[in-house]
């Protein structure tokens, strides 16, 4: 080639543009930082939602959030129909050790929901039944199960969509948690 | 070699040009039930449209007008719900944005992130019709042939061979 010619080096630098893209995404989804199917949930910062609730042990009374104020607090989307649930049961019993649950039963029966409770056992310091998901929507809950990790203010701090596994709390949860503390 | 490559880089940038401004081919299933739907149709000529416009988020690629889902089924009723209301459109579509994100919008918001999707297909097409001009103003210019070394020589033995053969002719 006698002559330089920069049309030349296109082709090369469009492949060299897209396989930087490329590798920057593998490298985050390798590392863990960057997970494809967890959606990120827009109310993290935000105040939880506040509604109102009856409690599956009282139907009369209400779940009110506000009476756990300052400690940390897990809210947990479960039903007794949704399989990952009975898988993370063991964890969360583990986890109300530690930190306060709160079991909110997504479009579940009460009376499935107790026996649900009796089989894989009741981590929860309140229950409440969400019969018609309308509070799973106010919370963007998209599948059961789904946690979140609310500060002693009342804030959304973590989502987890999903079942809750030894690696996402030890990684995820309790480095949260720590940061609260 | 090199043209072929452009030509690759130009195709691509029409097709991805032509993609986004072409309506997508929809399809005309919907899993929306009677008892669903409002008494009032332009009421319900809104929820569809609406519905139309928001992602699955179970499924994702389907919209809650297209899919089976007991999400899509809640997300509907909600729809709905908040237009009987009396709630515009745009009230209820930033709503359900405020609780799950730009996500539940199946057309990605103009917004700052969205800004290098949203205009890269102009620039893949600019960038092709720059590569056309370029190469056709090139392909006026006929390049002169350059003679080798050994069409000069053949020349220069043609010559002598003229010289020597007409020679004995020249006074």
């Amino acid at each position: 080639m006698s002559r330089f010619r920069p049309t030349f080096f296109i082709p090369l630098i469009a492949f060299l543009g897209l396989a930087i893209i490329g590798g920057l995404a593998l490298q985050g989804t390798l590392s863990g930082s960057r997970n494809p199917n967890q959606l990120p949930s827009v109310l993290i910062g935000k105040p939880a939602p506040d509604v109102p609730l009856p409690l599956l042990q009282d139907s009369q009374a209400e779940l009110a959030l506000d009476a756990y104020r300052g400690q940390p607090l897990l809210v947990n989307f479960f039903a007794s129909w949704c399989a990952p649930c009975r898988a993370e049961a063991p964890a969360l019993e583990h986890l109300s050790n530690q930190i306060s649950i709160i079991g909110i039963a997504y479009k579940d029966r009460p009376q499935d929901t107790q026996k649900f409770l009796q089989q894989y056992g009741n981590p929860f310091v309140a229950i409440g039944r969400d019969d018609d998901g309308r509070a799973g929507m106010a919370w963007g809950v998209y599948g059961v199960p789904e946690t979140y990790l609310i500060d002693p203010s009342g804030q959304i701090k973590w989502r987890h969509a999903g079942p809750l596994t030894r690696d996402v709390i030890t990684s995820q949860l309790m480095q949260k948690l720590a940061e609260m503390q | 070699m090199i043209r072929s490559c452009l030509y690759i880089l130009l195709i691509s940038g029409f097709v991805i040009g032509a993609g986004t401004l072409m309506p997508p081919l929809v399809g005309t299933a919907t899993a929306i039930t009677a008892e669903e739907m409002l008494a009032d149709p332009l009421l319900e000529t809104r929820a569809r449209n609406l519905s139309q416009k928001l992602r699955c988020l179970v499924c994702q690629n389907q919209s809650i007008d297209d899919s089976d889902a007991d999400l899509a089924k809640d997300l509907r009723r909600e729809v709905r719900t908040q237009l009987v209301q009396g709630k515009t459109d745009e009230a209820i579509l930033s709503d359900l944005r405020a609780k799950y994100g730009d996500f539940v919008l199946l057309a990605p918001p103009m917004a700052k992130n969205t800004m290098a999707l949203w205009l890269a297909p102009i620039g893949f097409l600019l960038l092709g019709i720059g590569i056309t001009l370029g190469i056709r103003r090139r392909a006026t210019v006929p390049a002169p042939s350059p003679i080798s070394h050994a069409d000069r020589a053949q020349i220069e033995a043609l010559k002598q061979n003229h010289k020597t053969a007409s020679k004995p002719d020249q006074p």
